[in-house]
């Protein structure tokens, strides 16, 4: 919980300003939200190999991985197992 | 010839030939041309007269296409937008253009009531939903309509009606077929008006230097609303091509497995596009046997990106161009064949085109003096919409003034060195920032670069670098300015540098320097 909270406050706070009122559910994908062009999913890939101490690889820059607050959340905790 | 004949003409030679593919959607020639003319003839049952401005408000998809070529079709001219403007910015342009329908996707339609509320001139809304064209019309049907003038009708409604009916279109070669809002990068949006002529000019250049043929493929990530991206529409219409629609360029490998699966020819990028597929992808776990031709404009690509690329596609041909809207697009490429002898150049004017570098006082330079790019050809523009003063600064008796500065080779190769208004004058030297962005980006651990002069009480203006790095560890500003030292003289060397997550941009993707100088400035 505590890193989908934290990758929530991320989002909100670089792709909506900060808006809560923009209603945006755990699994909604942003690319249909339209929340998040070409170089802001860049964004969000520096922010989580820095928060989290996780490396994406190239092969990692897919909507599977990166589409939505939980697979976000779930991308880094199987990249968090894989390290230990 | 006429740009709608391009698809005419295509139609007949190759009725089965896939024109686009989309998603799971493929449009024959054969359909698109049909359902083209069937739009066409209710957009005139509709009211539309020919010259009128008619708004396209789409991201990229078949429909889009069909509106364009419809619209075309109907001898009214088409505006594309954005479909992310904002409400105001749409707003502008319609009542700009005094635009009389506007078509829109329907994720457009939740601004609209803020844009209606303030264009008068709108008489009709054109909703399209994804699947109007093609067999899956059933996919995204529109459940509702906002209420109120002007009236709503749907793509759907219109060509059900208008089915099998064709309008006489009475548009001639030197008739408006488009008008592009400039990306306003400096000042306020200007409608460059384009003929027929001039679009077709464009794109038979295009198709020449490119050899595109029928048998050509072409990735398309660029927005059609873009004139370099309007362009990929052109030219293969125009040989009977296919477009491979990406959805964006979000996910780069997901751009890539498409490439390979639908065996593409060409890919068109501007530099971040490449920039993000050196840095943010498994384009180096590839290969692309059919790639033929990859094509760079809308910025320069530095050396350093260019030769990598060139050793990541060993077989595929690296054009690089020059061009403004207000030339349809296209000004000048360097040939494949030059792409190391002369790296750097933006090559050569395209066939059809005459190009002189200037001086303030309008004299031609001499070789390697620098002055401004002018242009001549069928490609430039008749103008900018109601702005008679405008106009008259950039098409003068010599040709269009494009405002970039360069200097020309004893060969003939062009090398452009900022914009006019890019040049930084500190401690009494006139610096191009584009040099010094040069220098930073041989830095391998560097991402994207701008370079701005900054008010500076001793210099005038001291150089500030904004900097994107790939990984914000092992790199320093010192590093930065050890780098610039290593390859220009001292006056150019950043007395500042400034790390970014990104740098701000407009929508086609040029970088706002203006803004970078109010954020430090």
């Amino acid at each position: 919980m505590e890193v989908e909270m934290s990758i929530r406050n991320f989002i909100v706070e670089n792709f909506l300003f900060g808006n809560m009122d923009v209603p945006l559910g755990d699994e909604d994908s942003f690319l249909q939200k339209g929340l998040i062009d070409s170089t802001g999913i860049l964004e969000v890939v520096s922010f989580i190999e820095e928060k989290f101490g996780i490396k994406v690889e190239d092969d990692d820059l897919l909507p599977e991985n990166l589409d939505s607050i939980r697979r976000l959340a779930d991308f880094v905790a199987r990249k968090r197992g894989a390290a230990v | 010839m006429l740009v709608s004949d391009f698809l005419s003409d295509s139609a007949i030679r190759f009725p089965e030939k896939d024109f686009l593919v989309w998603r799971d959607r493929r449009i024959t020639y054969g359909s698109m041309s049909r359902t083209a003319d069937d739009l066409a003839a209710g957009l005139v049952d509709e009211g539309l007269v020919a010259g009128e401005r008619v708004g396209l408000c789409m991201s990229n998809s078949p429909e889009y296409v069909l509106a364009y070529f419809g619209v075309m079709k109907a001898g009214a001219v088409v505006v594309p937008v954005s479909e992310q403007s904002t409400a105001r910015g749409l707003a502008g342009i319609l009542n700009n253009c005094q635009a009389s329908m506007l078509f829109v996707d329907q994720v457009v339609l939740q601004t609209l009531p803020d844009v209606l509320s303030s264009t008068p001139s709108l008489r009709r809304v054109i909703v399209a939903a994804k699947g109007d064209i093609g067999e899956d019309g059933d996919e995204e049907r529109i459940r509702e309509l906002p209420p109120g003038s002007p009236a709503f009708r749907t793509l759907g409604q219109i060509l059900t009606e208008s089915k099998g009916k064709v309008a006489p279109c009475s548009a001639q070669e030197q008739d408006l077929a488009m008008i592009c809002y400039t990306s306003g990068t400096t000042g306020s949006p200007k409608g460059v008006m384009l003929t027929h002529r001039n679009l077709v000019a464009n794109a038979e250049s295009i198709v020449k230097y490119l050899r595109l043929t029928s048998d050509d493929r072409m990735m398309v990530v660029l927005p059609f609303y873009y004139s370099y991206g309007n362009s990929l529409l052109t030219t293969h219409a125009k040989v009977g091509g296919t477009l491979d629609i990406g959805r964006n360029f979000i996910y780069p490998n997901m751009v890539l497995d498409l490439m390979l699966r639908e065996g593409v020819t060409g890919f068109a990028g501007v530099p971040s596009t490449f920039a993000i597929l050196l840095n943010r992808s498994a384009i180096r776990k590839y290969a692309f046997p059919m790639l033929r031709y990859l094509t760079q404009a809308g910025g320069a690509m530095s050396p350093r990106s260019a030769e990598e690329l060139h050793r990541i596609l060993p077989g595929t041909d690296i054009f690089i161009m020059y061009g403004q809207t207000e030339a349809s697009a296209r000004l000048t490429y360097l040939a494949p064949a030059d792409f190391r002898r002369k790296a750097g150049s933006i090559g050569k004017p395209i066939p059809g085109v005459q190009i002189t570098i200037r001086r303030e006082d309008s004299t031609p330079c001499v070789p390697r003096e620098v002055g401004e790019i002018v242009a001549e050809g069928d490609n430039v523009m008749k103008g900018y919409w109601g702005d008679v003063e405008g106009t008259s600064r950039v098409l003068r008796s010599d040709g269009l003034h494009t405002g970039d500065m360069a200097w020309m080779d004893e060969e003939g190769y062009i090398y452009i060195v900022g914009r006019q208004s890019e040049f930084i004058k500190s401690g009494g030297h006139r610096i191009g920032a584009k040099e010094i962005e040069e220098a930073i980006l041989e830095l391998p651990t560097v991402h994207e670069v701008a370079v701005v002069g900054e008010e500076d009480e001793i210099l005038g203006e001291s150089i500030t670098a904004y900097v994107v790095a790939k990984e914000r560890s092992g790199i320093d500003p010192h590093a930065i300015q050890r780098c610039c030292r290593d390859r220009l003289p001292v006056y150019m060397v950043p007395r500042k540098v400034v790390f970014m997550d990104e740098l701000p941009k407009t929508i086609s993707g040029k970088i706002r320097k203006n803004e970078l100088r109010r954020v430090e400035g």
